[in-house]
Parts: structure tokens; C-alpha cells; sequence
């Protein structure tokens, strides 16, 4: 949130992942962390932006996934892998529990799914008090009696809403609201309603009521809640969505002998995420696609089987959910259970006096989130209907800002982005000389050890996996930029170095570097004769002059010159720690700077490193083949050779400039071999001077 | 009338023999006196070198002249690297005056190959110009026009490439010096029949007169190094070998033994006009090939 | 376009010996595209003089830094009032163009050369530059099929080849090809080999008898 108000130096062009994210994280930011080995800052900036992240790496459905970009070259990043790679390796690391109230005004908060869940957390963070009424004696709405064990571990839950608690929020579970009068009376200044759509939708067809016949909603909470029912037979479930995909892996281990679903839509139409189909369909249950359900066939009360209907078309010309079907083609299937998981709509009492849409949803203004009912705001499942977790987490703190502003009498005001949007798809071209990298898929257990356990199956990265696919990101949006077309000399040189053909010159005869294809390489920054490309993320563009004066600073301060500097690969320092073990010549005078990628480094840093007194200088890479883009090492090499022109030309050993392949050589002696160089070189010197 | 005794005995039909003659780096012409004395009856005219391969010496002029006196029949190499018009207009009046009466024209080596790498390259002609240069004043005027006091004529000559790597342009500009007014031609060195045949089969159309270049090779190196660094110079592999793995005088007899045999066969063939034999350092091995040849 | 190449920095270091104050001073045009006086360049020959300075060299010298977008049109030196007012030195990174107009414009400063002009010429790859162009004042590309001779024939001759092509490339620098057996190939191609056939008179000199003047636009 603190981004959305700061004026920085940020140039970087917003990027679909964030774009698609309802919380809209900044997801390029923390894989890009993750890639480099920085895991706590990485859920900083995670945490930053999401009140729950734990559990969404479990559950959410990653839109951020489906707009990657990198699926354009080959898979999407796995970013939800990597956000629970992060959150797990940081447990409770970077969760800020104290929380001071600054304010009178309490909120009240009706319902604790991840709506009311969220808008809490952003309350208690504004300084409100906050109390959340749940009806049920657990809290957590959904995420407790909707989305089974083995998606959202309880454990993950109860630690989330535990935090909460520590930090201020009263929750108060088997406590039904019935009436918001009672509320306002009880002091409460606003109150947001969230209650929800917990009431299973039913299609009104014959059979419906036959025992062995349930809605998802009714089957998942009483799974949820502990209940085991032995489902011996065969299991029918009847829907296309995320639901309906629960029903059936709760129903696989639950006994069944076999367990089919039968949806309205065609494969590519179905709205469950494409993992859980996948996850489903590895677990032995058989989809079946383009059927309705014409009536529930049964004998003496209980179901037997469902009469089947092929349903030609699902959505109408103006893609409205509208099936139509060929009654005439009519099919069979056995069932011993039928679970409906059709849909679902929200059960508000009346006494609240909020205006009901005729889906049966609660009505808002879409800016404000208020119902019409002074001081009453409503979001999440009881407004837009069933969506997900995080859509709902996105509401809360929105509604948060909202009710912030009702209280300080404010007129609301949204701010969307103050950056720019990518739009554009990489040209042909650049996909082509991006080198292609098998995406590290997350582990999962194997299925025969999956079907009998309420465990997750879906496991965490290790590091190296982590840290190979967040290298995968193609830093979209954050490229280099031409900051000044009047000093721009035309010279080309950006165009004919880069190693993916990016920039172009235009009809007016000006070179433009397009950031919906700049990989943030860097190499073009470090040739432009005339400085005036820059990468559009300030950390980017600081973090090598800001390393050597720190180590000027902190030669000064301790009156003694490093022996020698090293520009060393953050990512091969920390990520994939192929350089790490350059550490342990600290305390022989070697100082090392991370750079964000050797592509970076420029002469002048090289010639200011000679300035700190330094006896040699070198660059590290982590290795051309491992660097996640082309031709770093040979520009490196470049440079280099041009430091030591320079330095030749003062008389300095060209010896003293080396650079590192870290797949060609085994760094710890080619270390150790410098460092007895330039030693020797040392000792020469003091005796010529002692001379 | 013939201008001068070498045009005349070139018309005579006479297998005419010239010498190339290197003068010496300093004001010492013992050497160059040696040899002349020791040719300049053995051959029909005597070249004497200008700057050859840019190498600073004593001028060609000088050692025109010391034929002159010394009885033989010199011709003047000029090149157009190291003079403008004005000094080489200068240069062939008073070369004209001191009874010299043949001049070969040439563009020159380059700066570069020489030892004085430093120096400004002139180029302000080249050889055809050269060639048109003399004719104009033959004409009795000088290159901007005015009337000379005392003229000049010279026999005209210029030099071509047989054996060049890569014939058409070489063809194309010893036509341009044909047209331009050259009357003799004295060619690099000739080591393939077969592609001298071609070209005087292309020459012989034109009324100039070819004089095939023999250089006298003494050493597998000498010739190797030849072919990488003189220009002009295309040795070829068949030479090569006969060459190979023979040092000192026995590398010696086999160049003069190849310089014979290239003089006889070209004799017998009724090729060409006759031979330029450049013998550089090794000028006294010429009478010796000329008598084994059977001139 | 003016390409130069910086001079050794050894050489420059003597050159500012007399002086205290010096202003680097770039170029924004030719010699940024050549990579040698560019905002980069500045930038990187003051990091050098300092470390020369660390190592003894150039001692009690106080070195500033600025770039105009052209050093061969006075207009834009105008800011040079400010920037050099201080300053003993201008140590100019422009062709000689812009190392001439700086020192009229600056007649009481020493106005000294960074770099090396050395010819016109076009970029053919990664940080090779080859002449192309003599400014000779008589161009006659048309008879050569857009190969000039003067820049490219290392004798300049104009009625061309002279004998000393070996394997079509030049006696005196054996990476480059000769100049003429590239025209006749073109011409050749193109059925015009008459014009390299037709006598080429002495090239008229006057044109490029210095210093050269152009009147009137």
C-alpha cells in the first residue's frame, strides 16, 4: 500500500502479474529477490501486500500465473510455488504482531471468512478496533469449512487468525448476527458485512431431494469439519468449478470405489483451475464433459443413478451463463452419491435491510462498497457471489480504505496505478533468442500416497528448485530506457549489442528501446557512450556505486585499503551460491560487491576500485550458462580488457583486472591464486619503494 | 627513326636482353660500377632501379648516368611515389638532356613496404599518367600548358603482370597504358608458360614490344618470401619445389638452371621480344645464365 | 562520420603538465558515436587521471568534467562562460574541428587535445571503423562503381590497379582488399567496364590546397 502514495523514481512499467493480481503484488519484486537469495526480503515484500500469504500459496488460483509472460517462450513462472517457498522458509520471520490503537471508532466486521479476515487486518493496521462476529465456533469462513485439508493445512489457518488475535482483533466465534441495529447500538461506528455464500445452490429437478444426494457446500463443511463419511460406491459429482474438484479428491479418499464428474462445460470452458483437473484426473476420476443433469434417478428414496443430457452450448452470444441442451441425446450414469456442486448464494437475513441483487446477492456501489445503509459496507462471496480467496482478500482491504475514509469523513479516493501498464506481447523475434528453460514444477507426492491421507500433497520447493525457476522471470517492464533523447547521439551502439534485438530506430529516425521486450540485461547501460540509458528500477541503477562507496566509507573509517575487490554475481553469490565460497577470503583484505548480474559492471567501477587502493580487482560471474541472460561474461571480459589498457598505461600490472567463469574454473583456487599474485605484486612494490 | 639504340635494336627483331641493375644505399657506387661494367656488353640496355620496394638508395638517375659514361645504354625507371609533376617533369628534361633517351614508367611500391615507413606518400600521377605526361611533353609543352624551350623524346616504356593472380584488370590496364603512348613493356617475373602464352596471345594485337621478366631466384626462403612480400611476385608451386630443401650454391645453380630454362623456352616459342633478367645482388650470375640460355 | 581514437594516456598526462585546473570537456555528437569523447568517455578519463593521481601521476591537479552536445558550433559553448571560468585548461575530447573552434572561443585558456582525429569514415562491425571518405573535393564515385579509390586504393591512384594485388588484396596491407579489383568486379557486373577503361587525367590538387573555404550558405 505504501507504494500506491510514494513518489519515487520508479520508471518500471507495471507488469501482467501484477496487473492480474487482485492485491496486485509485486510479484516481479519478489522473485526477482528470491532468484538472488534474499528469502526475507523477498516476504517482505510479500507480506507488504498481502495479509495472508500462507494461504495463498496454498489455494490461490495464480492469475498471475496465466498472464506470465514466460508462458509465452515456454511455461509461466510458478509463482505460487516460490510464494510458499518463501513464506514456509520464513516462518513467522517478518510478521509485524504489535499494532497500537489510534483510533475510537470500532468496526464491526460480520463474518470471518478471507474478506472479513482481511479487512480486519487492514483496520487493526489503520489503528482501528476491530471485532469480528463469526456465527460458527471456528473462524475462517470458507477457508475452514469450504476448502479441504489437503489444499489449506488448518495448522496454516489457525496460525493466521492467531496472529490476528495478537494483534488486536477481536474475534468472537458462535456469536450469530441477526441484526445490525443491535450492532450499531452496541457503539460499533461501521460495519462490514461478509457473510458469505454458504447455501448450496439446487437446480429444482426431479429426484434432488433422494437420500445419498447432497449439495457441495453441505458435504465439504461436514468433511471439513472432521467428519469422515465412508462413501463406498460409486460418487457422481455434478459441476465444473473449484467445488466441484474438492468434491471429488474429499470423495477419492473417502472410500469410493470410483468417482466421476459431469459438467455443463466443454474441457477448455471449465472454470476449475487447470492444476486441479489435473490433480483429479491423476487421482482416477473421470471427467465428463458438455452434460447436464435432466433427473436423479432413484429406487425406494435413494439415488441410483442421473439421467444425462447433452447440453450444446453453456454461455449465450453475450456470454451469459445460459445452457442449452439437445434433450434428445439422453445418457445414463450410475451413482451410488450425487454431490451437486452447482453454484452457491448467500443467505441474508432479512433484518439487515441491505438491498438484494436478483442473483440473491447483496447490492454495493462498486467504488465505495456501501450497501445504501449508512455506515453498513458488505464485500467478498455475499456480493459478487463465489469467487476467490484472493479476490476476497483484495475486497477486505479495499473495503478497509473505505470504511478508513467514511470515518475520517474523507471523500473515498481510488488510486489505481501511477505506473504504466505493460500491454504489449514480446515480438517474435526477442521469444526467439530467449533461452528456453524447463519450468521446476513444485513436487508433489506420488498418488498412491496421496489418495488415503487429508495431507497436502502438493510440496515445497527446495532452494536450489526455488531459486533455478525465480531465474526464469523475465523482469517485464523493469528494462532500460533512453532517459534523454537530446543527448542520445544515434550512435546505434545499444541496438548492435544487444544480445535480443530489442531496440529499434522509429520512422522519426530515433532509437526506442520498447520495455515489452527488454529482459533488463543491462548491457546496453554500460555501452551507451553518450550515458543515457538507465534501468528503470532505481536499485537497478544504484546498487554498484552505492557498493563502492560503502566500501570507501568503510576503508576510511577503518584506515585500511582492501586487498583486493571483487564485482561478484548476487545471484551465484546467494542464489544459486555457486560463488559463495568467496566469502571465506574475507578476512584475507578481499571485499566483495554484489552485482545484480557481471553484465552491470563498467569500466569506471573498475577504475574506481583501483581508487580505493585496491591491489586487483576481478568480476565474477555465475556462469555463462547459468546467467539468465546471453553474453554477460563476454561483456565483462570487454571491460575488463579495457581497465587494464588503462591501468597499463599507468604503469599497474594488467594482471592485477581478472574475470571469473565460474563454470570454467574451480573459483576457490582461482582465488587463491589471485590473491598469492597480487600479493607478490604488493611485496614488490613496498620494496621498490623502500628503495 | 628509332630514338634510341634499345628501341632500335628491339626493331631489329634481335631477342633483345635487359639487365636490371640495383644501385646501393649511400654515395659508394663500387658495386653498381662492377656490374655495369661487367653487362654492358653482355646485354642490350640496363635498367636501373627507382626506390625499388620504397627502399631509400641512390637515385635512378645517377645511375643512368654512370651507364652513360661508362658506355652502356641505360633506361630510367620513374616512379611517382616520391615526386610530384613538377619534379618528374624536371627530372625527364634533364635526363633528356644528359642523352638519356629511354624511361620506364611506374606507379611505384608502396610507402609501407619500404623502410622508410613514415614518409608522405606522393602519388600525385600514377603510371598512365606518367606515360600521357611524357607524350604531352613531347608535344613541346609542359602539363599545365606552357611552351617548353628545348623539348624532349624519349622511347616509352611501362611494366604489366602476366602472371597475376587475377588477369582482367591487369589486361584491362596495359591497354590503358598501350593507348596512353607506352611503346615497350617490361613484365614481373615469368615462371608459367602456359599463362604467358594467354597473355601474349592477348598482347600481340597491340604494336609494343614485350620483354618477359626473369627474376633469378638463389633460395627456397628467397622465393617464399618473395611471394609473401613483393608485390607482383607469384612464384608458383612447381618452382617451389625444385627449390626445396637445396641451400647455398646448390640453390643457386638450381635458380640459374630455372632462369635458363624459362629464357630458352621462350626463345624457341618466339613468344616474346626478348628477356628483362633482375638478378637482385646476383648480378654476376647473368652472363653465366645468358650463356647456358645460348644468347 | 569524424571518427578519432583517444590518445594514450601517458600522452595526455604530459600535455597537462603546465596546467592546475582542467575542464574535460566532451563531445555530443561524432565522437560519442566513435566511442571515444562521449559523456562515457569523460567520465571514465577522469576516473583514470584520479587513479593516476593515486599513483603519483598528475599531482595537484583539480579535474572537472562536462559535455556539450557539439564542440564546432559556438552556440553551444556558450555555457562554457560558467564552466570554464575557473579553469586553466580545457582538455577537449573532440575532433580537431571542435578542439579548434573551443580554443577560438577561449583564446585566453590553453585549449588541448584529447584524442586523435583520424578520417571520416563508416562503422562495418563491433568496433571496427574503416575511412571512406578523403574530403578530396572531387568526387568521382560515379566512375567507380561508389568504391572510392582515394581512401581505398593506399596509393590513391585513379587509373588503377597497379601491379601489386595479391589474392585480390592490397600490397601494402594485406587485410584490406584492393580498391580497384573490387571496382572492376562491380563494374563488370553491371556491364560497364568502359568507364574503367577511359584515361583519368591528374587529379586537380588545388581542391584540397589548405585551408579550404566554402562561401556562401
Amino acid at each position: 500500500m505504501e507504494r500506491w502514495s510514494k513518489q519515487s523514481l520508479d520508471r518500471t512499467y507495471v507488469p501482467p502479474c501484477e496487473q492480474a493480481c487482485p492485491l496486485h503484488q509485486n510479484i516481479r519484486e519478489y522473485v526477482d529477490l528470491i532468484g538472488q537469495g534474499r528469502i526475507m526480503e523477498a516476504l517482505k515484500v510479500i507480506r507488504d501486500s498481502n495479509p495472508f500469504p500462507s494461504i495463498c500459496a496454498y489455494v490461490c488460483p495464480h492469475k498471475c500465473e496465466e498472464n506470465c509472460r514466460r508462458g509465452r517462450i515456454d511455461k509461466p513462472i510458478a509463482i505460487r510455488a516460490l510464494k510458499r517457498f518463501a513464506v514456509e522458509f520464513g516462518g513467522d520471520r517478518m510478521v509485524r504482531i504489535e499494532q497500537k490503537t489510534l483510533f475510537e471508532e470500532k468496526v464491526a466486521i460480520v463474518g470471518s471468512g478471507p474478506a472479513g479476515l482481511s479487512a480486519a487486518y487492514y483496520l487493526r493496521r489503520f489503528g482501528y478496533p476491530v471485532t469480528i462476529f463469526e456465527a460458527h465456533p471456528e473462524a475462517g469462513g470458507m477457508l475452514r469449512l469450504g476448502i479441504p485439508e489437503f489444499r489449506l493445512p488448518r495448522e496454516m489457518l489457525d496460525l493466521e487468525i492467531e496472529r490476528l488475535i495478537r494483534m488486536g482483533v477481536e474475534i468472537r466465534t458462535g456469536t450469530p448476527v441477526t441484526s445490525l441495529d443491535l450492532l450499531f447500538r452496541a457503539g460499533y461506528k461501521a460495519i462490514f458485512v461478509t457473510i458469505g455464500a454458504q447455501q448450496g445452490r439446487r437446480l429444482g429437478i426431479e429426484g434432488e431431494e433422494m437420500a445419498g444426494v447432497v449439495d457441495a457446500i453441505s458435504f465439504l463443511r461436514d468433511v471439513n469439519l472432521g467428519l469422515r463419511p465412508l462413501l463406498k460406491g460409486k460418487v457422481v459429482v455434478v459441476g465444473g468449478g473449484g467445488v466441484a474438484m474438492d468434491c471429488a479428491l474429499a470423495a477419492v479418499r473417502l472410500g469410493s470405489e470410483r468417482v466421476d464428474i459431469v459438467c455443463l462445460e466443454k474441457r477448455e470452458e471449465m472454470p476449475a483451475g487447470k492444476e486441479e483437473i489435473l490433480y483429479c484426473e491423476e487421482e482416477g476420476v473421470v471427467i465428463h464433459n458438455s452434460l447436464g443433469v435432466r433427473r436423479v434417478v432413484g429406487e425406494r428414496g435413494r439415488v441410483k443413478g442421473l439421467e444425462l443430457m447433452r447440453c450444446v452450448s453453456v454461455f449465450n452470444e453475450e456470454g451469459r451463463f445460459s445452457p442449452r441442451f439437445d434433450e434428445s441425446s439422453i445418457s445414463y450414469i450410475d451413482a451410488d452419491y450425487v454431490i451437486f456442486a452447482v453454484g452457491q448464494m448467500p443467505k441474508v437475513p432479512e433484518d439487515f435491510r441491505l438491498p438484494i441483487s436478483r442473483a440473491g446477492t447483496i447490492s454495493v456501489d462498486p467504488v465505495t462498497l456501501t450497501t445504501g445503509r449508512p455506515g453498513v459496507f458488505a464485500g467478498g462471496d455475499a456480493v459478487t457471489g463465489p469467487s476467490s480467496v484472493v479476490d476476497a482478500l483484495a475486497t477486505g482491504r479495499k473495503a478497509a480504505l473505505r470504511i478508513q475514509d467514511y470515518l475520517q469523513h474523507r471523500y473515498p479516493f481510488e488510486k489505481e496505478f501511477e505506473r504504466p501498464i505493460l500491454k504489449e506481447e514480446m515480438k517474435e523475434k526477442t521469444v526467439e533468442m530467449v533461452r528456453k528453460v524447463m519450468r521446476f514444477d513444485p513436487p508433489r507426492l506420488k498418488v498412491e500416497e496421496r489418495v488415503s491421507r487429508f495431507e497436502p500433497f502438493e510440496l515445497v520447493y527446495d532452494w536450489e528448485s526455488a531459486v533455478s525457476e525465480a531465474r526464469r522471470c523475465l523482469r517485464c517492464g523493469m528494462g532500460a530506457e533512453i532517459t534523454d533523447q537530446e543527448r542520445c547521439a544515434s550512435c546505434l551502439t545499444c541496438l548492435r549489442v544487444c544480445p535480443y534485438g530489442v531496440p529499434y530506430v522509429d520512422e522519426k529516425g530515433r532509437v526506442v528501446i520498447p520495455p515489452s521486450d527488454c529482459v533488463a540485461c543491462g548491457i546496453c547501460v554500460t555501452e551507451c557512450p553518450a550515458k543515457v540509458i538507465l534501468l528503470r528500477r532505481p536499485s537497478d541503477r544504484r546498487h554498484i556505486e552505492e557498493g563502492l562507496n560503502y566500501l570507501r566509507m568503510a576503508s576510511d573509517a577503518a584506515e585500511k585499503r582492501p586487498t583486493i575487490v571483487g564485482f561478484a554475481c548476487q545471484y551465484g553469490l546467494f542464489g544459486t551460491g555457486s560463488l559463495s565460497p568467496l566469502f571465506s577470503y574475507a578476512k584475507g583484505g578481499l571485499e566483495v560487491i554484489p552485482v545484480l548480474c557481471v553484465g552491470k559492471v563498467e569500466v569506471e567501477h573498475i577504475i574506481k576500485a583501483f581508487e580505493l587502493g585496491t591491489e586487483g580487482v576481478f568480476i565474477a560471474g555465475c556462469g555463462q550458462r547459468q546467467c539468465a541472460r546471453e553474453r554477460t561474461l563476454e561483456f565483462a571480459r570487454e571491460k575488463a580488457a579495457r581497465a587494464r589498457e588503462i591501468i597499463g598505461g599507468l604503469g599497474l600490472e594488467v594482471q592485477r583486472v581478472e574475470v571469473f567463469d565460474v563454470e570454467e574454473l574451480d573459483i576457490r583456487i582461482a582465488i587463491e591464486g589471485f590473491i598469492e599474485k597480487m600479493g607478490a605484486l604488493k611485496l614488490e612494490r613496498s620494496l621498490r619503494e623502500e628503495r | 627513326m628509332a630514338i634510341s639504340a634499345f628501341e632500335e635494336k628491339l626493331n631489329s627483331g634481335k631477342f633483345v636482353v635487359t639487365a636490371e641493375i640495383g644501385p646501393p644505399k649511400g654515395t659508394d657506387v663500387s658495386e653498381m660500377v662492377k656490374h655495369i661494367r661487367l653487362l654492358k656488353d653482355r646485354v642490350d640496355a640496363m635498367n636501373v632501379t627507382d626506390h625499388q620496394s620504397s627502399v631509400m638508395r641512390f637515385p635512378s638517375i645517377g645511375g643512368c648516368l654512370l651507364i652513360k659514361e661508362l658506355g652502356g645504354e641505360p633506361i630510367l625507371q620513374m616512379t611517382t611515389r616520391d615526386r610530384n609533376r613538377i619534379a618528374l617533369q624536371a627530372e625527364l628534361l634533364f635526363a633528356y638532356s644528359r642523352g638519356i633517351r629511354n624511361v620506364l614508367c611506374l606507379t611505384g611500391d608502396a610507402i609501407d613496404i619500404g623502410d622508410h615507413k613514415e614518409a608522405k606518400p606522393v602519388f600525385d600521377l600514377d603510371s598512365v599518367q606518367l606515360i600521357r605526361m611524357v607524350r604531352t611533353m613531347e608535344g613541346g609543352k609542359d602539363m599545365a600548358g606552357n611552351d617548353l624551350k628545348g623539348g624532349v623524346e624519349f622511347y616509352v616504356g611501362a611494366s604489366c603482370n602476366p602472371g597475376c593472380d587475377f588477369i582482367e584488370p591487369q589486361l584491362l590496364k596495359f591497354e590503358k597504358k598501350v593507348m596512353a603512348g607506352a611503346r615497350f613493356f617490361q613484365t614481373q617475373g615469368v615462371y608459367d608458360l602456359s599463362s604467358f602464352r594467354r597473355f601474349m596471345q592477348y598482347a600481340r594485337q597491340f604494336d609494343v614490344k614485350i620483354l618477359a621478366g626473369i627474376i633469378v631466384l638463389f633460395s627456397y626462403r628467397m622465393a617464399i618470401y618473395m611471394n609473401e612480400n613483393v608485390p607482383g611476385v607469384f612464384v608458383p608451386e612447381e618452382v617451389l619445389e625444385e627449390l626445396k630443401g637445396l641451400t647455398g650454391p646448390e640453390a643457386l645453380k638450381a635458380g640459374i638452371a630455372i632462369a635458363a630454362r624459362t629464357i630458352r623456352a621462350l626463345k624457341e616459342e618466339g613468344l616474346c621480344d626478348g628477356v628483362h633478367l633482375m638478378a637482385i645482388g646476383r648480378e654476376h650470375t647473368i652472363p653465366e645464365i645468358l650463356e647456358i640460355s645460348g644468347l | 562520420m569524424i571518427v578519432a581514437q583517444q590518445k594514450p594516456l601517458e600522452e595526455i598526462i604530459g600535455m597537462l603538465i603546465p596546467y592546475d585546473r582542467i575542464l574535460i570537456l566532451g563531445c555530443g555528437t561524432c565522437v560519442t558515436v566513435c566511442n571515444v569523447g562521449g559523456e562515457r568517455e569523460v567520465s571514465l578519463l577522469h576516473s583514470s587521471l584520479r587513479l593516476a593521481q593515486s599513483r603519483g601521476l598528475a599531482q595537484g591537479k583539480v579535474f572537472s568534467e562536462y559535455t556539450v552536445k557539439r564542440q564546432c558550433d559556438k552556440e553551444f559553448l556558450a555555457i562554457l562562460e560558467e564552466k570554464a571560468r575557473e579553469q586553466d585548461a580545457v582538455l577537449s575530447l573532440a575532433c580537431g574541428v571542435g578542439v579548434q573552434v573551443v580554443a577560438d572561443y577561449l583564446p585566453d585558456l590553453a585549449v588541448l587535445p584529447g584524442v586523435n582525429t583520424v578520417f571520416m569514415g563508416a562503422f562495418s562491425e563491433a568496433g571496427t571503423w574503416d575511412e571512406r571518405c578523403a574530403a578530396c573535393g572531387d568526387c568521382r564515385l560515379a566512375a567507380t562503381a561508389g568504391v572510392c579509390p582515394i581512401t581505398r586504393c593506399s596509393k590513391g591512384i585513379l587509373n588503377g590497379p597497379c601491379g601489386g594485388a595479391k589474392n585480390g588484396k592490397c600490397e601494402a596491407d594485406r587485410s584490406q582488399d584492393c580498391a580497384w579489383i573490387l571496382i572492376y568486379r562491380r563494374l563488370e557486373a553491371k556491364g560497364e567496364l568502359d568507364r574503367m577503361r577511359r584515361y583519368y587525367p591528374p587529379r586537380n590538387f588545388r581542391t584540397t590546397s589548405r585551408p579550404r573555404r566554402i562561401q556562401g550558405r
